[in-house]
């Protein structure tokens, strides 16, 4: 495996990962720019508009049709949060054109297309064509009605919400149902270029060998931007309220949710990871084997942490006569942890974590691109090797430390109707 | 121990497959220059297989719906410990899951594969239920099953296939109910495990970063013989017709779903995996971007990018299922009878027809670039009564008239169900 990192202008970065085992050619452009309520809908709809048709493919049928002719090559747009900031793009593979049974050159085919629809999109002017537009805005205004669907995905939303208030973090990536349906065709194209000419930019490419023609068209590309990359700051921990909040919804569910955010201000990164792997990240961890085995409080019971925001939160399912229960439990928990009652079997699980995670990075495109784009944001290019190192670096009371440093911020509840 | 090496002529990936002496099935995908492994030890049971009985037995056996769920939670405790605490020395990553026609052991890992499948191996032969452990999981098992009440996906799934199926299993919820669950007793569990956890009806899949003589050598170690029993399972008489042509649900959504299907005969072997290929460039066909249907869906503002199409198929069903978000499912519905209707009519376009066909040929090859996805390909096309290269064959020998050949026997507008869940 090789993997070079290179800059084609200010603040836009190519990577590229050649790993000779793959059979295909996958290619993400990043956009990363401030997550903002008022920029936030408009943000997602340039860069979904891009994906669904170009000049050249100017319906999303046509474009649907050229792809399927290249062997099923994917072509889609996303929109994701990471902490205060908004990441948009858009992500391709194809197959390796020596497995094109007519011979067609599938690296050159697709190069023109994914140029074609980020630098030549289906635009009159300074808008995007209306029909694929009103397409596009329908599917972000469907997707934002259907985070309900998901209720656990739902509640930990609603969780971040009341953890981050007043910050950047508090907002949707796909923006609100209001700031999205007050988008025109017009907000979106103006949003679409002001990411070309203010994010900042990271380009991957994965594949079993090295396509100069890849950088050459985006160093040609942007070349005639008119660039002014705005300053990102990947890493912004959130203050801890003074009490803890604590916020309701009543929905006609069977199950109840509770959320419970915990912050920190420590900078300890790597002992906070082991501490929310201890405490709930595997069937091992201590909110699995004592909430939800021993003491059947909760379905699921996890942690996950929010790292840019210097946040770990526990999500659970759990009957509306177990929540208290279940709140005193999983605090008792990570009191366990302050206390230093880890178990050398608990430290050497975590790290059996990590590197059977590390291990695997690569066995994917995508494992390969998430991986270095993380350490892209933590400003610290390592290999899982080294990253592992850091990891096996850590001692107890470095745990200790970094579980004692975590408070309880803010508590959300999705409560049933029928409980009440 | 026969062994025989497996090729694709199509692509060059090859496996091994191992007939056991114990009477298990192996699997086995060497993949050079990946890290991990993936396993799958899984036994042909899943929630449809209610009535069964050995060679021996006169009287068919009837249990509660959703045992062999339970089974797979219970399976994971043993005498001394609980499982997850054997792979976490290991590192390994270990999960189970239940189907309608299977229930699979898993775990993937980067280093220590080896011990982490002596555990997989030992712990899914010795089985372990006490009725005070049974007792519990009654409970978890409940909440598990509020839970899924709760998920529009599965309930508008669920009552679709009710819709569908008069008596076939299928229908059932994979974990039961909080009441047929609570019929369930330790000895019914050893009952049910000892019928269908004989390796005889089971299979091993693994793939990645292995060896397969290791693999094998830990084989010989762990694997205990099994007597072929002569298992029969038995599904009651399916009537050819639909419950009920449509459902609605009234549930806290955000956006309505819907999922639109139709019933099509069932068949097994060869037969299965050739008319699962033509449904599939079928629904691939219908769900084309590039259809005049698709478009005036898209344009009209009834259809969005969710909108998407798949087979169901097993022991005694088959059948062709539409889903996505919509306020209008009424007007899918039509447009899919519709368009089935103009295909059946005009005939399936030549240069469309090898567009789709070449996107699913394109997918095969990006699945066998994948350790999880290649040991799931193994043991799903061993369990259909295929061969794992054998869906790419069939793929490259399909042609249109096959597809139109499908639509025509089995797109029966008679037989089109609708199942809508959406907010009050």
């Amino acid at each position: 495996m090789k993997y070079n990192r290179t800059e084609l202008a200010e603040n836009i970065g190519y990577s590229s990962v050649i790993d000779e085992k793959f059979k295909t050619s996958f290619l993400t452009v990043r956009f990363i720019t401030v997550l903002e309520k008022e920029t936030a809908a408009a943000n997602a709809l340039g860069i979904s508009a891009l994906s669904s048709s170009s000049k050249k493919y100017d319906s999303i049928a046509k474009l649907n049709e050229k792809l399927s002719a290249l062997y099923g090559a994917s072509l889609v747009s996303f929109t994701r949060k990471r902490g205060d900031i908004q990441i948009l793009g858009m992500s391709s593979s194809w197959i390796n054109s020596r497995f094109a049974i007519d011979g067609e050159d599938l690296d050159g085919e697709m190069l023109e297309i994914i140029n074609g629809c980020i630098f030549d999109p289906n635009a009159e002017g300074c808008e995007f064509e209306a029909d694929s537009f009103r397409i596009t805005k329908k599917d972000l205004l469907d997707r934002i009605d259907a985070e309900l669907n998901n209720k656990r995905g739902y509640a930990i939303s609603r969780a971040s919400e009341v953890a981050f208030k007043g910050e950047p973090a508090e907002n949707s990536c796909y923006g609100t149902k209001e700031t999205a349906e007050a988008v025109s065709s017009k907000d979106a194209f103006a949003a679409y270029k002001r990411l070309l000419e203010t994010a900042q930019i990271e380009i991957y490419y994965i594949s079993s060998e090295e396509n100069e023609r890849i950088p050459e068209m985006f160093r040609r590309a942007f070349a005639d931007v008119k660039r002014a990359p705005v300053k990102i700051e990947f890493e912004a921990k959130s203050p801890v309220k003074a009490e803890p909040a604590e916020v309701s919804d009543e929905f006609d569910v069977n199950q109840c949710k509770m959320v419970m955010n915990f912050k920190s201000d420590c900078t300890d990164k790597y002992a906070l990871k082991y501490v929310s792997t201890i405490f709930g990240e595997t069937p091992v961890s201590k909110l699995f084997v004592n909430v939800r085995e021993k003491l059947s409080l909760c379905y699921y019971c996890a942690c996950r942490p929010v790292t840019s925001k210097g946040t770990l939160m526990v999500d659970s399912g759990v009957e509306k006569d177990n929540i208290e229960k279940a709140r005193t439990e999983i605090l008792a928990q990570l009191d366990e942890i302050c206390n230093g009652n880890i178990t050398d079997d608990e430290i050497q699980s975590a790290v059996l974590s990590f590197e059977n995670a590390l291990s695997q990075i690569g066995d994917t495109p995508s494992s390969y691109e998430a991986y270095y784009f993380d350490r892209f944001c933590y400003g610290e290019i390592m290999s899982p090797a080294e990253q592992l190192a850091e990891y096996k670096a850590v001692t107890k009371e470095r745990i200790i430390e970094a579980a004692k440093s975590l408070k309880l911020d803010s508590v959300y509840l999705m409560l049933n109707k029928e409980a009440e | 121990m026969e062994k025989n090496i497996l090729t694709s002529k199509r692509t060059g990936d090859s496996c091994i497959h191992v007939k056991h002496s114990s009477g298990l099935d192996i699997y086995i995908c060497e993949m050079p220059g990946f890290s991990s492994v993936e396993a799958l030890f899984g036994t042909k049971y899943g929630s449809v297989n209610t009535m069964f009985k050995m060679r021996d037995d006169k009287e068919y056996t009837v249990v509660p719906e959703g045992i062999a769920h339970f089974l797979e939670h219970k399976l994971f405790e043993n005498e001394d410990c609980d499982v997850f605490e054997l792979y976490a020395k290991t590192g390994a990553n270990g999960n189970a899951f239940t189907s309608f026609d299977k229930t699979c052991y898993l775990f993937n890992c980067s280093a220590n594969y080896q011990e982490s499948l002596k555990i997989l191996l030992d712990f899914v032969q010795k089985p372990y239920f006490t009725q005070a452990t049974v007792d519990k999981e009654q409970g978890i098992i409940g909440q598990e099953i509020k839970m899924t009440n709760d998920n529009p996906e599965w309930r508008v799934f669920f009552n679709m296939l009710r819709c569908m199926y008069h008596e076939h299993p299928v229908k059932i919820d994979i974990a039961g109910t909080v009441e047929s669950i609570a019929k369930i007793d330790a000895d019914l569990l050893y009952k049910c495990y000892y019928t269908f956890y004989n390796l005889n009806n089971m299979v091993l899949s693994i793939a990645g970063n292995i060896k397969a003589d290791e693999v094998l050598a830990i084989c010989d170690e762990c694997l205990r013989p099994c007597e072929d029993k002569g298992l029969e399972t038995v599904f009651p008489d399916e009537p050819d017709t639909v419950v009920e042509p449509e459902i609605y649900e009234i549930q806290p959504v955000g956006a309505p779903i819907f999922h639109i299907g139709y019933k099509c005969r069932p068949c097994s072997g060869q037969e299965r995996l050739k008319k699962s290929m033509a449904a599939s460039l079928a629904v691939s066909l219908i769900t084309d971007a590039s259809t005049d249907m698709y478009k005036k869906l898209l344009d009209d503002g009834v259809i969005n990018s969710s909108f998407g199409g798949e087979v169901f198929v097993g022991d005694g069903y088959f059948s062709v299922i539409f889903s996505g978000e919509s306020a209008s499912p009424e007007i899918i519905r039509d447009s899919i009878k519709k368009e089935a209707e103009r295909l059946i009519n005009e005939g399936i376009n030549e240069k469309d027809f090898q567009r789709i066909k070449k996107s699913a040929y394109g997918m095969s090859i990006r699945e066998l670039n994948n350790v999880e996805v290649v040991a799931n390909l193994m043991i799903n096309a061993h369990m259909e009564g295929a061969g794992p290269y054998d869906s790419i064959e069939v793929l490259s020998e399909m042609t249109s008239q096959d597809v139109l050949d499908f639509i025509r026997s089995e797109f029966d507008p008679d037989k089109l169900v609708m199942s809508v869940v959406k907010g009050e």
